[in-house]
């Protein structure tokens, strides 16, 4: 139960921090700052990807309401959720995940962290910003796009593991 | 039978992500051709709010700037108020009040949400129905054009900016007298392209670019912005004409929305005018 509330705060405070911070941070030359994905990769190890999939379809609506992106969000947090098992499962240690532990950069330590969020984050914004340009005669400013963005929001992500956890730990 | 329901089952994870994801990418290709879910904007109520709300605490650090902003232009206007109307009489008579009829309304608005980053940028702005907008209306602000309705609700409107990838808004490059469609890369908020200009024509650095008012949706001699550049065009005897816009996408607040009174009478005009399959404009 405990459980289920705290994921209910997380889900709306990483959808508020998306639309009214992330979305009005607009630096430039192709970074952009998309934090969604964060939430679904905390997701504890066991969630069942229908449920994974249902929470992307979800957030991404709720996001695409309020930015007008009309199902751009929606569809590529769906990719993600689709995805994260096939991910997780390529990069799994030896023995298997432990239960117990949850997938963040404290519990898994940083070169996994670093391997699955990486590859998710970066076929996410790949998918992201191919739907949102649409065309394949822009591809240099795709990869600008992609390559920026995902090393800022890979940055950001970790910061707000540090913000986040710290407090679920105490708790 | 039996090896459907198996298939099913084995692909069960994928398919539930493929229709979901059919529904995604439909909302999104409909909504950018073909505005009619009204869910999924932030001309919807819910959105509409939080971005009222959003607004309201901006616009506190903005007063003094807008007031500035507004009395220059109440200054502006009053030097030429016969501007905006239609002249009925073509110099023969002058007679007070008949010989011109109003063409043009505007309605003032706010931009509650708006963004630049984006390939296509939509702006929200706080009237709607209420006030009579209508889809295809056009909007623009003291500092230049900003865009043409996209999409209304009862107290919201969702415009179309210039910077969007097909706005194709007719232009006219002053003094020459030039015309062609304005267009956007999705790269830099603040240039856009008038493209297919023979490369023949002398068109001066800065020289001014307004509407051209052809399509009823803006009168004609809004500022659009100044040619900055002439891009050649590889191959081709044609020049892109870089224009930098005179009104800054990134802080627009106050704006105007364009009613035109005479487009019913236009458009049925036009109507009887046999045409060619590429119409310009939405």
């Amino acid at each position: 139960m405990k459980i289920i509330a705290q994921q209910i705060f997380r889900f709306v405070l990483f959808v508020l921090l998306q639309v009214f911070i992330f979305n009005q941070i607009e630096i430039g030359i192709g970074i952009t700052l998309l934090l969604c994905p964060l939430y679904l990769m905390l997701l504890p190890f066991d969630t069942n990807v229908f449920i994974l999939m249902i929470l992307a379809f979800l957030m991404g609506i709720s996001v695409d309401v309020m930015s007008d992106t009309y199902g751009l969000h929606a569809s590529s947090l769906l990719l993600f959720a689709y995805l994260r098992p096939i991910i997780f499962n390529v990069f799994s240690p030896r023995e298997g995940y432990d239960v117990l532990k949850s997938p963040t950069i404290f519990d898994m330590g940083n070169t996994w962290f670093l391997y699955t969020f990486g590859t998710l984050l970066l076929i996410y914004l790949t998918w992201f910003f191919m739907i949102e340009i649409f065309s394949f005669n822009k591809i240099g400013y795709l990869l600008q796009k992609v390559f920026l963005s995902l090393i800022f929001t890979y940055l950001i992500s970790l910061l707000l593991q540090v913000f986040l956890l710290r407090k679920t730990t105490k708790l | 039978m039996q090896n459907l329901i198996a298939f099913l089952k084995r692909f069960r994870v994928f398919l539930f992500f493929a229709a979901l994801q059919v529904i995604c990418l439909l909302t999104y290709v409909q909504y950018l051709s073909f505005p009619k879910s009204q869910f999924f904007t932030s001309a919807s109520s819910i959105g509409g709010e939080f971005y009222s709300f959003k607004y309201a605490v901006n616009q506190h650090f903005e007063l003094e700037n807008s007031n500035l902003k507004l009395q220059k232009e109440n200054i502006y206007l009053r030097k030429r108020l016969t501007k905006n109307l239609y002249q009925i009489d073509r110099n023969l008579f002058k007679i007070k009040d008949t010989s011109f009829e109003q063409q043009y309304n505007y309605i003032p608005a706010s931009v509650i949400n708006s963004t630049t980053g984006k390939m296509n940028n939509y702006f929200t702005i706080n009237i709607g129905k209420m006030q009579g907008i209508k889809r295809g209306m056009g909007v623009f602000s003291s500092d230049g054009v900003v865009g043409i309705i996209h999409n209304t609700s009862k107290h919201y409107s969702v415009v179309k900016s210039v910077l969007t990838q097909d706005i194709n808004i007719d232009v006219l490059i002053q003094p020459i007298g030039l015309y062609g469609f304005l267009k956007w890369d999705g790269r830099d908020p603040t240039r856009g392209t008038i493209s297919g200009i023979s490369n023949d024509l002398r068109i001066k650095k800065w020289s001014k670019v307004y509407t051209r008012g052809g399509s009823g949706i803006f009168p004609k001699g809004i500022l659009v912005g100044r040619v900055e550049r002439l891009a050649p065009v590889e191959g081709k005897p044609l020049w892109d004409v870089v224009i930098k816009f005179s009104q800054d996408f990134r802080s627009i607040d106050r704006v105007y929305v364009i009613k035109n009174l005479l487009i019913e009478e236009q458009k049925s005009l036009e109507l009887d005018v046999p045409e060619d399959e590429d119409k310009p404009l939405i």
